[in-house]
């Protein structure tokens, strides 16, 4: 198995899938291509976005939802899609630098990230997680 | 946990099985199931019931925690979970609600034969696909300041009215009239009202819809009637919520509410059913931002009729001698609210919780425009895409036995991944077409996604609901135009 990557996990109605990192900042990265990968989002070329944002220190299942959640928001209502993302943090948040594009087209909505049965594990090969999205 | 199997119920009848408390130690009330035997079985392939097993632990829950027949699995709650908590020591659960906050279902009626209109259905279908905004990313037409979206998200329908876009006669034919007393946007989040503003008076993507329906069977004529529903007459449906301000109403509150469940002492087997005691300041903070939400879905839906309307016009008038379309009901199957029910044989309020599952009050209900006063409420259950929808009465029986509930749909079976490997969109949308149906879809994978094998069959689950008593037969639809984002 790679150090790092995603899968889709079967549910019946919404739809999950199972991340893994070589440690917590690959398993936000892996996280975030799952999402994107889900809604089938198609980048227009040449439309390049910058974003910085803060996200309030907390389990490593808040950070996962928070993170994801603000994804979702920049996706639905600023139509960007974004990768290169470069993580900082202090006692009270965690920093999240990233550059990206924006949305040509979109194939399915994900309504949100869900709390359900998450729990972020630490393996002897990093962090793993299931993760439930609303759809 | 141990596992969970038909020996795990007590039979109560042939349509209602029963968890008793013993089953696990932190269960505060009985699960309460109303399905046939094979829906039961069919249901255990999944975590459904597990998921009501774990619901049934929310302080405050009154009776038993109910699961409709069309459930499935779900995050938190299950799909088809409807749970009542006393508003003295019970909870408010955002996730026993959902992220599509009052997402629902509006049925108008017409006078419109088959055989008017059947050369123009291409005509209509484009018409009404070309009026109402659907797919994802696809923003409204309305341009509204953050002022006029917090005045309509108090007034809920009745803004639409202000307007000249809804009659009285839609706001009565609405539950609640459109409007739940009680939101509050100060309480909804500055993104919230960003999402909102760009989304009012869309369709959205995903299972929502638009169909245009033909009545093939009237089996109660009296009730059909007082709904203007005829055999041989078109119909239309209109499936969709709170859209992004609903998902991101419910995400900020299920965030918040992670960080404050400690301090209420309140331990959970599952992280989303997440909540707060609803005399505290969260509790009450939810309930006002959740009302907001469900006001949106109730004027979003208005605005969506609306357009419809105008699209019936464009194409059918002077073609047709009645293009009009009549409200029969509005309801929600994504909500919370404060209701009156038997709990132990006394009459109390008590804090309704209906995730996919459908208000269905009986005859007599109060709450009930006066010409449904003796019939009860419609119930509206569509089928899975392609297939026939039914229009249901609650009774006397829901009443005593599901707080008011019955089912909201087909429920689906299958994952949208193995639904997309077993079907292509292609050939689903040549397979719909030869039967007869016009669909205008945004996008081929997501039809195939809610592919109608993907779903039980909403025959069985109706069979079900009429044989527990909780719903009665008026009438079935079958589709001529669907329009899916």
């Amino acid at each position: 198995m790679a150090s790092h990557g995603y899968e889709e996990v079967d549910h019946t109605a919404d739809i999950a899938i199972r991340v893994w990192g070589e440690n917590f900042q690959a398993l936000l990265r892996q996280a975030a291509d799952g999402l994107y990968d889900l809604m089938g989002i198609k980048p227009i070329r040449n439309s390049p976005a910058e974003v910085r944002f803060d996200l309030p220190q907390g389990t490593k299942e808040d950070i996962l939802v928070d993170f994801l959640n603000e994804l979702l928001y920049l996706s639905d209502e600023k139509r960007q899609i974004l990768n290169d993302f470069l993580f900082s943090e202090n006692n009270d948040e965690f920093e999240i630098q990233a550059a990206g594009c924006q949305i040509l087209s979109q194939e399915r909505q994900i309504k949100a990230v869900t709390f359900h049965n998450l729990s972020v594990e630490e393996t002897n090969h990093g962090f793993k997680a299931i993760i439930t999205f609303d759809v | 946990m141990s596992q969970i199997t038909q020996k795990t119920f007590t039979k109560i009848s042939d349509y209602e099985w029963e968890i008793s408390t013993d089953f696990r130690s932190d269960m505060r009330v009985p699960v309460r199931v109303f399905a046939s035997q094979a829906l039961l079985q069919e249901a255990l392939k999944d975590k459904s019931i597990e998921q009501a097993v774990n619901a049934s632990t929310l302080p405050g829950l009154v009776e038993a925690m109910m699961v409709m027949p069309d459930m499935h699995e779900g995050y938190g709650f299950p799909i088809g979970g409807v749970g009542a908590t006393d508003p003295e020591n019970g909870v408010i659960s955002p996730g026993g609600i959902g992220y599509d906050i009052n997402c629902g279902v509006r049925l108008l009626a017409s006078r419109i034969t088959l055989e008017e209109v059947e050369g123009w259905l291409p005509d209509l279908a484009t018409s009404i696909n070309h009026h109402c905004p659907s797919g994802v990313g696809v923003s409204s037409n309305l341009k509204l300041s953050k002022d006029e979206l917090a005045d309509a998200c108090i007034k809920g329908s009745r803004w639409a009215k202000a307007r000249g876009s809804a009659t009285e006669a839609d706001i009565k034919r609405t539950e609640d009239q459109g409007c739940l007393a009680g939101a509050d946007p100060g309480k909804v989040s500055q993104r919230a009202l960003e999402r909102g503003r760009s989304q009012l008076g869309t369709l959205g993507g995903g299972n929502h819809f638009i169909e245009v329906d033909l009545i093939t069977e009237v089996f109660d004529e009296h009730a059909a009637s007082v709904m203007g529903l005829y055999r041989g007459e078109l119909a239309v449906q209109i499936h969709t919520g709170s859209r992004g301000f609903g998902h991101q109403i419910c995400t900020d509150y299920v965030r918040r509410l992670q960080g404050t469940i400690n301090k209420f002492g309140i331990k959970l087997p599952d992280k989303q059913l997440v909540c707060a005691p609803i005399a505290s300041e969260e509790g009450q903070d939810y309930l006002a931002a959740m009302r907001c939400g469900a006001n949106y879905a109730f004027l979003n839906r208005q605005l969506l009729a609306e357009k419809v309307r105008e699209a019936f016009e464009r194409v059918l008038a002077g073609k047709v001698d009645h293009w009009k379309l009549k409200q029969v009901y509005d309801i929600a199957h994504n909500i919370g609210k404060f209701e009156e029910h038997n709990v132990q044989g006394d009459r109390k309020t008590v804090c309704v919780h209906r995730k996919g599952a459908t208000r269905a009050f009986g005859p007599g209900s109060k709450d009930l425009p006066e010409e449904y006063m003796e019939i009860g409420q419609p119930v509206l259950v569509p089928g899975s895409m392609g297939t026939g929808s039914w229009v249901l009465t609650g009774t006397a029986t829901s009443m005593l036995r599901s707080f008011g509930s019955s089912c909201h749909g087909a429920g689906r079976v299958m994952s949208r991944s193995q639904a997309k490997r077993n079907v292509w969109g292609e050939d689903l949308l040549k397979q719909l077409a030869q039967d007869g149906i016009e669909i205008r879809a945004g996008s081929l994978p997501g039809l195939a996604e809610e592919a109608p094998q993907a779903y039980k069959d909403v025959n069985e689950v109706v069979e079900s609901v009429v044989g527990a008593g909780i719903g009665k037969r008026v009438a079935l639809l079958r589709p001529l135009i669907v329009i899916k984002g």
